[in-house]
């Protein structure tokens, strides 16, 4: 049922989106190419390719322990992230409409708020509980992080229930609990694996909280960072490929279950 | 009919996760950044009470007052960036057969999904010294020696754009799609140009969407500190990046703090006033 008129091809609006899509995407595309260069120093194009820094990469001492930490943290973080904000989501809309709008926008407001002012706070506090540099700050700073994804995606998706559904199986002689568990969260898991993908993503690639709390337990995303003082070789391309190709692959997967809508939803 | 009715005390305890993650990591460090910024740091020593040397030193200094509004500056670029590359993105979204929209809508996704580092990294390889731009400058013999691309302004405002691009673009998509086409379509027949038919008719109709994520595009670029870092080698400053050099590096927690909190003031005022134009044209 789309009309003529928004239909109609703009050669000029085609062309612009087309320059605006290659300037998200070129400089990651680049990035992975440069990756398998087999020279010493990076340039592009690379003269010989091959797998030589990735070999480099993944030899012990370099770089496995902290990409193994980001995803065990992310992985902690993730469920974790789901189950609060879930309950957190149930809560407000299920909740007095009164507080809705409050309690809305107290859960999202970190993810506005500059994540240096949070970091200040929380490095404070984790200073004086001598829980700098531990799993469990990291992983609270990574939920404070990505919490508000999944209160956005999981109330979008209660206000598009349907109550009556519930309110029958209410009526029917379902205690709230069963209601819960087969009518409501059938209909919210799609939202609930975009969301974990989500948090898991958002954990992974959490900078500036953890740089402040950590000194030894690094994350992937800081000791990248503190890599480039040095000097740009191109192991860092390698490190930073493979963290694209694990986060891209999980957001194709995303893509192929119609979920990046859901994902969209986020940022209106 | 048993949800609908009172509000039930399950709703409550359902806060409860919620409620202790977002006081330890949230609630707790604000209130700690306020009581630091009214503390006093004198010889190494922080003492508390209610003092108003940080704020008095933040502001005459000469030095917080001025990286402030550059970086006001800073934001209202990446702002202007994001408008002018977002309503593009957002009018050929809305036109797009649903296949090419998934296509379209994966490439602006996707960069809140990677890592904002993996991305300034990218942008290092391209715009450096011996990066594509200056080598495909020197092989088309434009230029005869590498041109400095990275470590300025412009640089961090690249990198920062596309951040942030996808927080313009997908709110605007949001408004515009809720457009009956059949506006559109009248003004057409009536004689109007695309143009017009685009300036008097599209554009005032998603104004709040544009301006919704304006004002969010507006905001994080505020709080930028990752990009200024990587990409401004030193050249650009932000506020981010004084409150960050004051506590890990000089233990100055309480004037940290304080810096903080004007930040805070700044955005909190410009979104109340945004929020103010907002509600204006949505009567």
């Amino acid at each position: 049922m789309q009309d003529d008129y928004l239909v109609a091809r703009n050669p000029l609006l085609l062309a612009a989106t087309c320059a605006i899509g290659f300037f998200l995407s070129a400089p990651l595309l680049i990035l992975v190419i440069e990756s398998f260069t087999a020279e010493n120093h990076l340039g592009f194009p690379p003269a010989a390719f091959g797998l030589r820094w990735y070999r480099h990469i993944i030899q012990p001492g370099s770089w496995l322990e902290t990409a193994g930490r980001s995803v065990l943290v992310a992985a902690i973080v993730a469920p974790l992230a789901v189950a609060t904000g879930t309950m957190a989501a149930l809560a407000i809309e299920r909740g007095p409409a009164r507080w809705r709008s409050t309690l809305y926008t107290l859960l999202i407001s970190p993810m506005i708020l500059p994540h240096v002012v949070l970091a200040l706070g929380f490095f404070r506090l984790v200073l004086m509980l001598n829980a700098d540099d531990s799993y469990a700050a990291i992983c609270v700073a990574h939920l404070i992080i990505s919490v508000p994804y999944i209160v956005i995606t999981v109330s979008a998706s209660l206000q598009s229930l349907d109550r009556s559904l519930e309110e029958a199986a209410l009526n029917l002689g379902a205690s709230e609990w069963r209601a819960f568990l087969h009518v409501i969260l059938p209909a919210l898991i799609p939202g609930l694996v975009a969301g974990a993908v989500f948090a898991f993503i958002e954990s992974f690639d959490e900078f500036i909280i953890t740089f402040f709390i950590t000194t030894f337990r690094l994350t992937l995303p800081i000791q990248i960072f503190n890599s480039l003082a040095y000097q740009l070789d191109p192991s860092v391309a390698a490190v930073s490929s493979a963290a694209l190709a694990m986060t891209m692959l999980l957001t194709v997967c995303l893509l192929l279950r119609g979920q990046l809508v859901a994902a969209g939803r986020i940022v209106r | 009919m048993i949800i609908n009715a009172e509000p039930s005390r399950r709703a409550w305890w359902l806060l409860a996760p919620a409620g202790l993650i977002y006081s330890a990591a949230f609630l707790m460090p604000l209130a700690l950044v306020v009581i630091y910024s009214f503390a006093r740091f004198k010889g190494g020593v922080t003492e508390f009470g209610f003092f108003l040397d940080n704020y008095r030193s933040a502001i005459s200094d000469g030095f917080v007052l001025p990286v402030l509004w550059q970086t006001m500056r800073l934001a209202l670029f990446v702002t202007l960036a994001c408008l002018v590359l977002g309503i593009p993105i957002a009018v050929q979204l809305r036109r797009c057969r649903p296949r090419a929209r998934l296509l379209l809508m994966f490439l602006i996704v996707s960069p809140i999904l990677t890592s904002v580092i993996v991305r300034n990294v990218s942008f290092l390889l391209i715009l450096g010294k011996f990066g594509l731009i200056n080598q495909a400058l020197q092989w088309l013999g434009i230029v005869s020696a590498p041109v400095q691309l990275l470590y300025n302004r412009f640089a961090v405002i690249v990198g920062v754009v596309h951040v942030y691009l996808p927080f313009m673009a997908l709110p605007a998509y949001a408004s515009m799609s809720a457009i009956d086409p059949r506006m559109e379509e009248s003004a057409a027949n009536l004689g109007a140009s695309r143009l017009r038919v685009f300036l008097s008719v599209t554009l005032p109709l998603s104004l709040p969407g544009i301006i919704a994520g304006a004002t969010i595009v507006f905001i994080l670029a505020m709080g930028i500190y990752v990009t200024p870092v990587i990409m401004g080698g030193g050249f650009v400053v932000t506020t981010p990046m004084i409150i960050s050099d004051l506590v890990r590096n000089q233990y100055n927690w309480a004037q940290g703090a304080a810096i903080s909190v004007l930040l805070l003031a700044v955005i909190g005022v410009l979104m109340a006033g945004l929020s103010r134009i907002r509600l204006r044209h949505a009567r």
